[in-house]
C-alpha cells in the first residue's frame, strides 16, 4: 500500500516536473558538459590560501586561530607521535589513556605506558584517529567510516587528537571533491564521509560561543612529515 | 507558545510589537550576524564569483530536475537507501512514521531540520506517542519551551539565557544551578548524550543530495547529526527535492556561501556525507537508511514561474537583514519559514489566500536581494505574489477601495494636488513638535512609533514654487 502510494507520487513528481519544464529532453552529454564547465570558475569563486604549500597554508590557518577550539603541531615521523599525545594530555591535565583508533601503524607504536584502549561512551575521554586527509581552505580533516574508523570516535570523547599525513593534505575543499566524485564512480563511497574543521560549538544561548556542545571541546592535529 | 497561523498576520503583528523586549532580543542575534556576514565577505574577495557560481549549480540543478532526481535515486538504491516519494507533508510524515512504527521504535532522535518542520514531523511524532529528542541544541530549548522555531538559523533566538536556566532546571535530569553559560551547555550535553546512544531511529534533513553518488549531506556547527545518525539501527533523512546538486564539487561552492552567510563563519565545523546504510564489517552506523523525497508544493513552484526560489540553500541571511523582520520577529509570520524567504515560500506550501498579507509586510528596500547568496530576487517574486493576489481577490475590501481610489486620484492630477494639500494640512493639526502621535486612519502606524510632520507644502507646490524662483532669477 505505502509502497503503492509512494510510486504514484514519484511519477506525479515527474510528471510534474517534465510539465513544468520541457527542457529537460536533452542529452546526458549536455548536461554533463554543462555541469562540467560550472565547474571551471571555481578557480575564480574561491579564498586565497594562506601559503602557496598546502600543509604550510592549514598550519598558518590553525594557529592563526580561524579554526575554532584547533590546535596544531608537525612531527618528523609517526613514532613521535606518542611523545606528542604524552605532552597534549599533560597540557589538559589528563590521566595516560585515551582511545586510539584500532588500525596497525597506530597499534604498533610504543605507547610509553599510555593506555590505548578507554570507552568513549563515557564523556570526558581522549580520542586519537587517523585522517584520510587534510583541507588546507578550511582547516579541516577528513575521515571515512569502516571497519576500522568508528565515526563516533571523532564525536563521543571531549579531546580528540587527529593525525593528518602531510602527502594527504589537499589544498581546497574542491580537491577533496574530484576524490570523492573518483571514489563514488568506482562504487567504493564509504558509509560516511565527514569534514571535520574545528570543535564541536553552539552560539544557541545569547550568541555566546560556547565548545565541546556534543562532542570535543579541544581539538589537536598532528601532521606527519614524513608520511 | 502555540504556533501562531499565517492567516492571522496582522493579530500576530500587534502581538509582536507589543512584547516591549522582542525587537532587542531578535536585533542581539540579528546585528551580531550582519556584521559577521559583512566581514567574511569582506575576506573574501571572490564572494561575488562563488554567488554566480552557485546560482549557476542551482539553476542547472533545477533546469534538469528530473534526470538528476532520476540519478540520485538510481546511486542512492545502489548504495542499498530505501528512497521514498512524498508528494504532500502528510504523506512525508506518514511515511517517517510508518517506518517508526515498523521498528516498534520507542525514542527517536532528530538532527533540526527545517523539512522536518515543515511537514510537521514535531507533532506526528508526538502524537504518536513516540519520545521525540531534539539534539541541536536552540531545538532542544524550543522543545522543552513548547515553541515553534523563531529562526531558521537560530530557532530560540527568541529565548534569553533566563529563560534557558529555568528550562534546564526543571527538565534536566542532572541540571546545572550556574546561571554561566557554558555550565547550561554542559548540562543539555549530560542530558542528551544518553538519548544519542540510546535512541531507536535518527533523523535528519540534508542540506544537499549528491546525484552521482547518492549521498545526503549534513552541515552542522555542533556535531548533533553524526551522533543523531550514527549510534540508532536505522536513519532516516527527509528532503526536499530542491536539495539535488550534480555531485559534492558542485556542492562546494554552495558550501562555501552557506556559512559566511548563515553566520559569518568560513565553514562549518561539520560537513558529513551519508551513503546508505552501514558496510558490512563497519564499526559503527546504522543497519537501514531511508530517504523521504518530498515536493510539497516544489513542482508548484516550478510551474507557476517560482523556480528562482528553489534556489534557497536556507542561510537566513534575507531574514537577519529585514527591516520588517527585525521588528516582529519570527513568530509573526505564523509559518516555520519567516522573513522574505519565508513570505514567498508559504503561499506555496500553504496557499496564497491563507498567507497573502505577508506578501505585504516587505518595503522592498531589496536588502535581502542584496546579501541572498544565490542571487534570489526576492522582491521581485513578492511583487509578483502581490500581483497574484490582488487578481485572485484575497486582498480585503478596505484595501482593494484605497487601491482603487488611489489610483483614480492619480490619474487626476488636479484632484490629487488638492487631496494632498488637504491631507498636509489635516496631518499639520495632529502634529506636535513636529510629531504626529495619533491621527484618525493612521493607527496602523501611531501605535508603535510617532510619525514625522510633514512639510508645509506639498512636493508638487514646492517644486512649482522652487521653478517659479529659478525663472523669476533668470
Ligand atoms: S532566500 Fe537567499 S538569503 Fe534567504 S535563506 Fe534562502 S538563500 Fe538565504
Amino acid at each position: 500500500m505505502n509502497k503503492q502510494k509512494s510510486e504514484m507520487s514519484r511519477a506525479n513528481i515527474f510528471s510534474a516536473i517534465k510539465a513544468a519544464a520541457p527542457t529537460t529532453s536533452m542529452d546526458v552529454n549536455t548536461i554533463q558538459n554543462e555541469a562540467l564547465e560550472i565547474l571551471g570558475e571555481s578557480e575564480f569563486a574561491r579564498p586565497a590560501l594562506l601559503a602557496e604549500d598546502a600543509a604550510e597554508a592549514l598550519t598558518l590557518r590553525i594557529e592563526a586561530g580561524l579554526v575554532i577550539g584547533t590546535s596544531c603541531e608537525k612531527i618528523a615521523s609517526l613514532d613521535q607521535l606518542p611523545d606528542s599525545v604524552n605532552q597534549f594530555l599533560a597540557k589538559y591535565a589528563l590521566p595516560a589513556e585515551l582511545k586510539v583508533q584500532e588500525i596497525e601503524r597506530l597499534k604498533a607504536l610504543n605507547w610509553q605506558g599510555i593506555t590505548t584502549e578507554v570507552d568513549i561512551k563515557n564523556d570526558n575521554t581522549v580520542g586519537l584517529c587517523w585522517a584520510e586527509y587534510g583541507i588546507a581552505e578550511t582547516g579541516t580533516f577528513v575521515v571515512h567510516s569502516g571497519p576500522d574508523m568508528p565515526i563516533l570516535l571523532n564525536f563521543l570523547p571531549l579531546y580528540l587528537l587527529a593525525v593528518i599525513p602531510k602527502s594527504k593534505i589537499l589544498p581546497y575543499m574542491d580537491d577533496y571533491a574530484l576524490i570523492a566524485g573518483e571514489i563514488a564512480r568506482k562504487g567504493g563511497t564509504p558509509r560516511n564521509m565527514c569534514l571535520i574543521s574545528g570543535v564541536s560549538g553552539t552560539t544557541d544561548i545569547e550568541g555566546v560561543l560556547i565548545q565541546g556542545a556534543h562532542g570535543p571541546e579541544v581539538l589537536h592535529i598532528v601532521i606527519i612529515e614524513d608520511q | 507558545m502555540q504556533a501562531n497561523k499565517p492567516e492571522n498576520f496582522y493579530q500576530n503583528v500587534k502581538d509582536a510589537l507589543a512584547q516591549p523586549d522582542l525587537k532587542m532580543i531578535i536585533r542581539r542575534t540579528t546585528d551580531k550576524a550582519e556584521a559577521k556576514r559583512a566581514e567574511a565577505i569582506a575576506n573574501f574577495p571572490g564572494f561575488e564569483n562563488a554567488r554566480k557560481q552557485g546560482q549557476k549549480v542551482k539553476d542547472h540543478t533545477i533546469k534538469y530536475m528530473d534526470h538528476y532526481l532520476a540519478e540520485f535515486e538510481k546511486n542512492a538504491l545502489a548504495q542499498g537507501t530505501i528512497i521514498h516519494w512524498a508528494s504532500t507533508a502528510e504523506e512525508a510524515s506518514k511515511i517517517v512514521l510508518d517506518i517508526c512504527r515498523q521498528h516498534e521504535a520507542k525514542k527517536v532522535t532528530r538532527s533540526k531540520s527545517m523539512l522536518g518542520e515543515e511537514i510537521g514531523l514535531s507533532h506526528a511524532l508526538d502524537n504518536s506517542g513516540i519520545e521525540r529528542v531534539e539534539t541541536d541544541l536552540a531545538e532542544h530549548i524550543i522543545q522543552l519551551a513548547g515553541d515553534p522555531p523563531s529562526h531558521i538559523v537560530w530557532p530560540a533566538m527568541h529565548r534569553s539565557r533566563e529563560d534557558v536556566i529555568k528550562l534546564f532546571r526543571e527538565y534536566h535530569k542532572d541540571p546545572t544551578y550556574s546561571e554561566e553559560i557554558i555550565d547550561l551547555v554542559r548540562s543539555a550535553r549530560r542530558d542528551l548524550r544518553t538519548k544519542f546512544l540510546t535512541a531507536d531511529i535518527g533523523i535528519s534533513g540534508s542540506n544537499f543530495l549528491l546525484a552521482d553518488s547518492g549521498s545526503s549531506c549534513t552541515v552542522t556547527n555542533e556535531g548533533n547529526a553524526e551522533l543523531t545518525i550514527t549510534p540508532p539501527k536505522v536513519h532516516i533523512v527527509t528532503a526536499g527535492i530542491e536539495k539535488l546538486v550534480p555531485s559534492m564539487a558542485h556542492a562546494v561552492p554552495l558550501l562555501r556561501l552557506l556559512t559566511r552567510s548563515a553566520t559569518g563563519g568560513e565553514i562549518t565545523q561539520y560537513i558529513t556525507f551519508h551513503n546508505g546504510p552501514k558496510r558490512q564489517n563497519d564499526a559503527d552506523g546504522p543497519e537501514e537508511c531511508h530517504i523521504v523525497l518530498v515536493d510539497n508544493g516544489r513542482t508548484k513552484m516550478l510551474a507557476d514561474g517560482m523556480e528562482e526560489m528553489l534556489r534557497c540553500i536556507r542561510c537566513g541571511a534575507c531574514m537577519n537583514h529585514c527591516v520588517v523582520y527585525k521588528h516582529i520577529g519570527g513568530h509573526a509570520y505564523g509559518s516555520v519559514y519567516p522573513g522574505p524567504m519565508g513570505s514567498v515560500l508559504t503561499p506555496h506550501l500553504n496557499s496564497l489566500e491563507v498567507a497573502n498579507k505577508q506578501t505585504h509586510a516587505c518595503t522592498l528596500n531589496g536588502r535581502c536581494e542584496e546579501v541572498c547568496p544565490v542571487n534570489i530576487p526576492l522582491p521581485k517574486l513578492l511583487r509578483s505574489l502581490r500581483a497574484q493576489s490582488w487578481d485572485k481577490k484575497y486582498e480585503p475590501l478596505t484595501n482593494r477601495f484605497v487601491v482603487k481610489a488611489f489610483a483614480a486620484l492619480a490619474k487626476r492630477p488636479k484632484l490629487f494636488q488638492l487631496v494632498s494639500s488637504c491631507g498636509v494640512i489635516f496631518m499639520r493639526l495632529c502634529s506636535r513638535q513636529g510629531w504626529i502621535k495619533s491621527m484618525p486612519l493612521a493607527g496602523g502606524w501611531t501605535r508603535n512609533r510617532d510619525l514625522i510632520e510633514p512639510e508645509s507644502k506639498t512636493f508638487m507646490q514646492q517644486y512649482k514654487a522652487m521653478k517659479k524662483a529659478k525663472s523669476d532669477g533668470a
